[in-house]
């Protein structure tokens, strides 16, 4: 029996091992999955001009395929990517984030330790496509590219797969093809906008300005402040209120003493006078009580507005204009302490 | 969500509100305020007439913040030879659930209206405040200015015949052209 027992104890044995190995190697294996990588890249959607919305969407979905098929790069998925729009609410261009402080900045929001940021434009039937990538880690510039291409779909996609091996660091081969469907190019770009005229754009924090001019709290609230945005809201709407029903005290007073004074000045029975004359009296102190009262609520409520319109600015994300088309900024710059004012004219 | 927006637009509307203050000036000339009387006083009401001739002229005879009174003698003097008096009709002073009862007697320019409270069982023996005692109405002869005064006989009484006082008389003035 004792002879019979060992092989199969000796067999218990080498399998207990193995699943022992087993569930080390397992643990080790995911360990080293879990480590994070270095090599986790953002591409930001991309700013279309004279072009649809769709069709940026599209070259930026593109481009991030590109990019990740190469696999030197790990490309952060769109959904991932886009939840940035917290940032920069209705808005679906990172044009803005132009210079190194804003992409790195959201960079590291997104927790990536590669950010590229582009804009495409469509100019005399041809694409043009302008990006930067930047290094979360070393805070700097990497590669700046750009690429134009004729106005059909063939040559946009491949030459967004030429750009896709140039900021990966990789040579281009030269049997580089197609293998995507480019009628969804053609099929988008028809539905780029109708009117080629288009309004000057907004910088945010002036946007945000005027927001919260019309409305208080409303540039808060669309710079995702929401706090501070309903809190501002709210206190011009309370005030807002007291001065409505102010007002509408004031207007019932008001209307007594104009009907009870009209008729003293056109009166001529002294019994109806000298009954008019306490009446007025009391109209006249109870409209311009409420009046006071309006006054004094609008004392308060404007410079509140005032706070609320410079706080909307102040909170409004920074677009950096120095770097873009812009022509003025102000921002704060903590290396030297300062904040600094930048003024530029666009030569083109 | 434009409801929303549409309500603090309305809201926000309240500050923008502006209104001015109540701004007056109790000059009415027929303000019994306004005639540099002491009440309680009696005056004429209008206290001046511009009229022609064959035109029928009317003046109330007018209590000032009288004190509860039950009856009067109203002792009016008029320019005879320029105005005759027509009739005379108690005003609302003393006339409650029922009319006053009125005597007048006019002679020579010198008229005397006596007006008497008649209560009954459910109204006050006497009235107070500003109101119409009489009204007088004469009908011009003459072209030219004729004043109305309080004679020194008007007096007033309250319900327990009492005299009431009166600090001060208005005047009044007839032009008829």
């Amino acid at each position: 029996m004792n002879y019979q027992e060992k092989p199969y104890s000796t067999i218990l044995i080498f399998l207990l091992i193995l699943l022992l190995v087993q569930v080390g190697e397992s643990t080790g294996i995911t360990k080293a999955i879990s480590y994070k990588s270095d090599n986790q890249l953002a591409v930001l959607p991309f700013e279309g001009r004279n072009i649809s919305d769709p069709l940026t969407s599209f070259v930026t979905e593109e481009f991030r395929n590109a990019v990740r098929s190469l696999k030197i790069y790990q490309v952060q998925d769109n959904d991932i990517t886009e939840r940035l729009e917290i940032y920069t609410p209705k808005s679906k261009t990172y044009w803005n984030c132009w210079s190194v402080g804003c992409a790195i900045d959201r960079g590291r929001k997104l927790g990536v330790n590669y950010v590229i940021v582009g804009n495409v434009e469509e100019k005399e039937d041809a694409y043009f496509i302008n990006g930067r990538l930047f290094s979360v880690d070393l805070e700097t510039l990497v590669n700046e590219f750009s690429l134009s291409s004729f106005s059909d779909a063939d040559s946009l996609l491949l030459e967004l797969k030429k750009l896709a091996y140039q900021v990966s660091g990789l040579p281009v081969p030269d049997t580089l093809g197609l293998d995507s469907d480019t009628t969804r190019v053609d099929d988008l770009s028809l539905n780029k906008n109708k009117s080629r005229f288009t309004l000057p754009k907004i910088p945010s924090k002036i946007k945000a300005l005027i927001m919260s001019t019309a409305l208080p709290g409303t540039g808060q609230l669309w710079s995702k402040k929401r706090y501070s945005g309903y809190g501002f809201m709210s206190t011009e709407a309370t005030l807002g209120l007291a001065a409505l029903i102010s007002y509408y005290q004031y207007d019932q007073k008001w209307g007594n003493f104009q009907e009870n004074y009209d008729a003293y000045l056109k009166g001529t029975d002294p019994h109806t006078l000298l009954e008019y004359r306490p009446q007025i009296v009391q109209y006249a102190k109870e409209s311009n009580q409420y009046n006071s009262y309006m006054k004094q609520i609008r004392s308060v409520a404007i410079p509140i507005w005032i706070i609320n319109m410079v706080h909307a600015y102040i909170v409004a994300p920074n677009d950096d204009f120095f770097d873009g088309e812009f022509f003025f900024d102000i921002e704060y710059d903590p290396n030297v302490n300062q904040v600094k004012t930048g003024f530029s004219i666009p030569l083109e | 969500m434009n409801k929303i927006v549409s309500i603090f637009i309305i809201l926000f509307g309240g500050l923008y509100c502006s209104c001015t203050d109540a701004d007056y000036t109790l000059g009415n000339k027929y303000d019994p305020s306004n005639m540099d009387l002491n009440p309680p006083a009696l005056f004429f009401h209008p206290y001046e007439i511009n009229a022609s001739l064959g035109e029928q002229i009317s003046v109330e005879l007018y209590g000032y913040k009288l004190n509860p009174a039950a009856a009067a003698q109203l002792d009016i003097r008029y320019d005879w030879g320029s105005l005759k008096v027509d009739s005379v009709v108690a005003g609302p002073f003393f006339t409650g659930n029922n009319d006053a009862v009125e005597i007048i007697v006019d002679e020579q320019g010198v008229l005397d209206i006596f007006l008497y409270y008649l209560p009954d069982m459910e109204s006050n023996e006497s009235d107070e405040g500003t109101w119409s005692l009489a009204t007088i109405y004469f009908s011009p002869l003459s072209t030219g200015e004729s004043e109305l005064l309080y004679g020194q006989n008007t007096q007033f009484r309250d319900a327990q015949n009492d005299t009431v006082r009166i600090n001060d008389y208005g005047t009044g003035l007839i032009n008829v052209e």
